[in-house]
């Protein structure tokens, strides 16, 4: 039972949150109340994600199981709420910056509105250590989502994106939730901190803790899009507006990664022979191996299937599937090095991706196409645009001197000191087909079309500020990346609280 | 069989059975109302597991809201009874991976089902669990009862958004 003590200092750390909730509030009144101005909801948002920020920076170093064990607060969890925090950040500034929205509506105050939604759903998801909870925070985010894919409704792909997220999303909330009640069937209780107390007192049958992990991890691999249950990324992706397929592909990935480490690290582990080197986990079941399958299936087929697209928006979320492989892959070492290799990349993965879309996002406001041949001569018809594009391509494709390099070689070392050699080199020979379909793009904006005929594309010089906010760190964190690495470090301890 | 096993199988009967005519039928109106008799179905179980509250709620929300709601939904677009719910073709490959599928997970749960050691609560001597409940959603589960009233508010927010007319 709650006591009041706990009560009054859980809602003192629910500060970022209840700040969010705030801001959802006010977004929505003051957009009706002032009728003349677009984008009011979106400085209001922009406004409490800051002030939500300053209240999540306040919680470094604290370690608390908050309301009575649902929520957890801890480092880990302020890393991904601070992932998750500036990318809703950029996405709300590159939504200023959007044709297809502002031209498809007047007003855009749901659409800020539901972010801001979005972002609350993503930061209870973060920490959650309740599967009720888990459940709510992904249905938040869930519906939220749904909203934003289908937001221009009234293009056709968009309706039929949003349609087919809907019914994905519910299929696997459903087959989520079954596995949900067989793993509360099994230990009675639905409290990770609980369910990890029984698991180390009783045996349990392997085969029923298995079917129901393996359902509850399609819940997770549905917001990460990994493979099988991917289906729905490309289509969504393509029909969504440019901004939220950016924020699906960052965000929601991230939420979803840290409820799955929380997931294992919290309820499975066996905290008797507990080192971080390698998380022992209760049951007799290998999950290093169910994660590494899943890795592997999901890196694979995300980069042989990125080969064949033509439209951008299909190629980067194929690209986006084959990024939650490699992340995967550091999850299925399971110790708390593959932890901080995850956070390492997330942040790196965060500013190159988002740039990537964001030039995307640009390039369609002028030429009205996703499509590949429409970058021929780019190099020329826009040179800062494409030699940006060219460092967030090069480094997604994980090549030196860019921070997607760094990101990568942290994953790839978390794996090799654990010994899974087989599973590194399918993760290097996968990087080097994405190198092809990264450097098509490259090849081009450089080397098709060279004496184009075709006009200068001129953008603002707020956009390319953006753009290059964007790039320079991609850049620079290649080289200096210390800082990030430090951070991560500090933040990989996943709170099981003893 | 005491009467509360025939109960158990009737009610489970019941729900099975129109759960399946709610899968299988074109018909739409007729899904929905079978939707009715299977929730009816549910709502009998947790009156068996002695779930009081949850029975109620099972009766008022699933059968008096959403269900009245979703017949309302079928009437009020334009062609009424003769709508097909299921359109295209689907191939004899699909339809046997589909079964097979099927039958594999309806095996294994089955087989789990039947073979597994659940865990048993202690046995309380009956009474109403309303009260329980209404501590519960205040106390320990607070934040998850706040969180739900979120999510709402949110899912209000998308739906009339939706539904309103382009301006």
């Amino acid at each position: 039972m709650m006591d009041i003590s706990d009560l009054i200092k859980s809602i003192s750390l629910f500060k970022p949150e209840t700040t969010l909730i705030v801001t959802f509030m006010l977004a929505m009144i003051l957009d009706m109340a002032f009728k003349k101005s677009k984008n009011i909801a979106g400085y209001i948002a922009i406004a409490g994600l800051v002030i939500a920020g300053i209240f999540l920076f306040q919680q470094t170093g604290v370690n608390y199981k908050a309301f009575a064990n649902l929520l957890v607060i801890d480092s880990f969890g302020q890393f991904m709420k601070f992932i998750v925090l500036m990318s809703s950040l950029i996405i709300i500034v590159f939504s200023f910056f959007s044709n297809e929205l502002h031209n498809a509506h007047t007003k855009l105050g749901e659409y800020y509105t539901l972010i801001i939604g979005m972002t609350f759903g993503m930061f209870l998801l973060v920490g959650s250590a309740n599967l009720i909870m888990i459940y709510v925070a992904i249905e938040t985010m869930s519906i939220s989502s749904y909203v934003l894919a289908g937001y221009t409704r009234e293009v056709k792909r968009a309706s039929e994106a949003s349609l087919k997220y809907v019914i994905f999303g519910a299929v696997s909330s459903g087959i989520m939730i079954y596995g949900i009640s067989i793993l509360f069937g099994l230990t009675g209780s639905l409290n990770l901190f609980e369910i990890n107390q029984f698991l180390s007192v009783n045996n349990v049958a392997t085969l029923p803790l298995l079917l129901s992990g393996l359902m509850i991890l399609s819940g997770f691999g549905y917001k990460i899009s990994a493979v099988p249950f991917h289906f729905w990324t490309p289509d969504v992706y393509e029909g969504a507006p440019v901004t939220i397929t950016a924020y699906l592909s960052v965000a929601s990935k991230a939420a979803g990664f840290a409820v799955l480490l929380r997931f294992f690290k919290t309820g499975l582990l066996d905290s008797v022979p507990g080192t971080s080197e390698a998380w022992q986990l209760l049951g007799n079941i290998d999950w290093h191996y169910v994660i590494a399958v899943l890795a592997v299936l999901t890196m694979t087929l995300g980069n042989l299937v990125a080969v064949w697209q033509t439209n951008m928006k299909r190629l980067l979320a194929y690209s986006s599937i084959a990024h939650a492989g490699y992340l995967l892959m550091a999850v299925s070492v399971m110790n708390d090095n593959g932890v901080s290799a995850v956070l390492i990349y997330f942040v790196f993965y965060m500013l190159m991706n988002l740039g990537a879309f964001f030039v995307v996002q640009l390039i369609a406001n002028k030429l009205d196409s996703e499509n590949i041949d429409e970058y021929n001569g780019l190099g020329y018809r826009s040179p800062v645009l494409a030699v940006c594009m060219t460092v967030f391509l090069i480094s997604l494709a994980g090549l030196p001197p860019t921070s997607g390099f760094i990101g990568k070689l942290y994953v790839f070392s978390s794996v090799i000191n654990s010994g899974y050699i087989w599973l590194a080199i399918i993760g290097v020979l996968n990087s080097v087909v994405s190198l092809y379909y990264y450097a098509k793009i490259i090849r081009n904006m450089y080397l098709r079309d060279v004496e184009s005929a075709k006009t200068k594309l001129v953008f603002s010089p707020v956009t390319i500020a953006i753009v290059l906010m964007l790039a320079i760190p991609s850049l620079l964190f290649g080289v200096y990346f210390t800082p990030i690495v430090e951070w991560a470090n500090y933040s990989m301890n996943i709170f099981v609280g003893n | 069989m005491d009467l509360i096993t025939i109960a158990f199988y009737f009610f489970s009967a019941l729900t099975i059975v129109f759960g399946a005519v709610v899968v299988f039928t074109k018909n739409i109106m007729h899904a929905a109302f079978s939707l009715l008799f299977a929730f009816f179905g549910i709502a009998g179980l947790y009156v068996l597991l002695s779930a009081d509250f949850l029975a109620i709620t099972q009766i008022m929300i699933y059968i008096g809201g959403i269900l009245v709601l979703i017949i309302f939904g079928v009437m009020l677009t334009t062609r009424i009874t003769g709508v097909d719910v299921k359109t295209g073709k689907i191939g004899k490959i699909q339809i046997g991976i589909a079964g097979l599928l099927t039958v594999l997970i309806a095996a294994t749960l089955i087989m789990i089902f039947s073979t597994s050691k659940w865990y048993l609560a202690d046995s309380k001597p009956l009474d109403s669990t309303v009260n329980e409940i209404g501590t519960a959603l205040l106390t320990n589960y607070l934040l998850a009862f706040e969180a739900a009233s979120m999510l709402l508010l949110i899912a209000i927010v998308g739906a009339a958004f939706i539904a309103r007319k382009k301006h």
